[in-house]
């Protein structure tokens, strides 16, 4: 492929340079901006799962729902130092008191939180590694020895519904991008099918003279090559201008769930090397084309 | 002596109307030069597609250089045609490549390198008088010229056979009988020249000619060249 590339210069004069490019390149480079910008959402977004659903799996929220004040207190401390000497557990957070009453604030009032509701205590954990169902549950009959009333809630199970989306949102990209790779190819045929038809004649005396289809092809295939790096290298530029801007914006926003959202190392790897890939994926598009419409020749 | 062309009984139809060309049967021997009249729409056109593999026969059977060219596969037809010169009636000169250029391309297209075919190139442009156009494009020759680079073109591979369709039509006396001369030079190193024409005095150029008449299709010998071996040729001075 890359030495059919590699035309001498009096075989690049067979078929005039610039005929084939026009409007090509713009359209190439306008596809693969499209495709890039899918690919980086895709990218972040699996970034994002991957790293968040990780984090979120380790972690868990103790309840402990005792409506005595005094009870409550002492219940949270002694459930924490339970909770400390559990082997698989890494960090034993208890939430003060004030910082849930500040969580509820907004929803239920300062009068009512202070005076009226009992306020659950809560006990952030965070495990060494994810914890399934029987570790939970194991963990939850120790700490009933000495709080019955408590509620375990790993961070897994209420985030799932999120990154079910969030999954969902991945396939979508990857149909996209399934897509927009089709339609690039599509615009590399009929551009190649149009430049075919404008040299017809040449390629006719071509084969009259003994040439062969794969020496016609290999002409098509540099054009194509060329359109597809310049329209590569447009479209690869904006859509890093527009992730970087992006990611900027996103980095500015108060942590939470977007935060996660950024294009990893590999992402970047990933988005240079479509360009090239698309450009190859043209060639043979390319090559594909002229040969089975030439085959239709004698 | 081993032919170069056979036909056996070959007919050509175009679509699905009446045959152009009808029970076609001829050898043609190595070394040797041949005249095709006839009046238009005989179908001399046709036979010479037939000759340089533009087309495959509705029937009939053809051998080329030794091989069955019916059932040649389509993968061996860029090596069978290297070994033919054509000079199309139309020229069909690329129009965006240059004189140089357009005579070069057999070269190329047979994988030449660059500096071996600088020499025969310029040679070639010399013999045709067009030198000093090297670099000029067809759509700036005149009608004279462009023949004379399809003609060039057609002879710079040495081609075993070599199939000229009206290929002084459009030059003068003088440069027909030096393109006549040209052709006559490369028969005499082996290559079989067959030449579609109407021009009677060409045909009177050449001694002992070997003629080929097509009239609607069909095909008369009035040389009787076609199943003998031809007598060498003499160019009249």
């Amino acid at each position: 492929m890359l030495l059919d590339f590699a035309l001498p210069a009096h075989d690049r004069k067979l078929i005039p340079e610039g005929r084939l490019s026009g409007q090509t390149p713009w359209v190439i480079a306008i596809m693969l901006f499209l495709t890039l910008l899918v690919a980086a959402t895709g990218l972040s977004l699996f970034d994002a799962v991957q790293k968040g659903g990780e984090d979120l799996a380790q972690q868990a929220t103790l309840q402990i729902i005792e409506p005595d004040p005094v009870a409550r207190a002492a219940q949270k401390v002694e459930v924490s130092r339970i909770l400390r000497n559990v082997a698989g557990i890494a960090e034993v957070n208890p939430v003060p008191d004030g910082d849930v009453r500040n969580l509820l604030k907004p929803w239920l009032g300062n009068d009512v939180i202070d005076t009226d509701i009992p306020v659950p205590a809560l006990i952030d954990i965070r495990f060494k590694k994810a914890p399934d169902d029987a570790t939970l549950n194991a963990l939850k009959a120790r700490a009933q020895k000495v709080a019955p009333k408590i509620r375990l809630d790993s961070h897994s199970s209420w985030m799932a519904p999120f990154f079910q989306l969030m999954s969902s949102l991945i396939y979508l990209a990857i149909a996209i991008f399934m897509l927009l790779l089709i339609a690039t190819s599509a615009v590399v045929i009929l551009a190649v099918r149009s430049t075919l038809n404008t040299h017809r004649a040449t390629i006719e005396i071509m084969h009259m003279m003994g040439g062969t289809d794969v020496q016609a092809a290999r002409l098509f295939q540099r054009r194509v090559a060329l359109d597809a790096l310049l329209g590569g290298a447009v479209g690869f530029a904006a859509a890093a201008g527009v992730i970087l801007t992006l990611g900027g914006r996103i980095a500015a926003v108060e942590p939470g769930l977007l935060a996660g959202a950024s294009l990893p190392v590999y992402g970047w790897v990933a988005l240079a090397i479509i360009p090239l890939a698309v450009t190859g994926l043209a060639m043979l598009m390319a090559r594909w084309t002229v040969v089975s419409a030439l085959k239709k020749m004698l | 002596m081993q032919s170069v062309v056979e036909f056996d009984n070959v007919g050509l139809r175009y679509g699905t109307g009446a045959e152009t060309l009808t029970d076609l049967s001829f050898t043609l021997y190595p070394g040797s030069f041949y005249f095709l009249t006839g009046a238009s729409g005989a179908g001399k056109t046709s036979l010479l597609k037939l000759l340089y593999l533009a087309h495959r026969p509705s029937r009939g059977a053809i051998r080329m250089f030794g091989h069955d060219a019916i059932t040649l596969p389509r993968d061996r037809l860029p090596g069978f045609r290297r070994r033919i010169g054509v000079v199309f009636q139309d020229f069909r000169l690329v129009q965006h490549l240059s004189t140089f250029d357009n005579i070069a391309l057999p070269l190329r297209i047979a994988g030449i390198l660059e500096k071996d075919l600088q020499s025969p190139v310029t040679e070639m442009l010399d013999w045709i008088g067009l030198t000093e156009r090297a670099d000029a494009r067809p759509a700036t020759l005149s009608g004279g010229e462009q023949q004379r680079v399809a003609i060039a073109r057609a002879v710079i591979g040495r081609p075993e056979m070599l199939v000229a369709d009206e290929p002084t039509g459009n030059v003068d006396p003088e440069m027909a009988r030096r393109l006549l001369q040209l052709f006559e030079a490369l028969n005499r190193l082996g290559t079989t020249v067959i030449v579609a024409t109407h021009d009677i005095h060409l045909l009177q150029e050449i001694e002992g000619a070997q003629m080929m008449r097509l009239d609607k299709g069909r095909l008369s010998d009035p040389t009787g060249s076609l199943r003998h071996p031809p007598r060498p040729l003499v160019l009249k001075n």
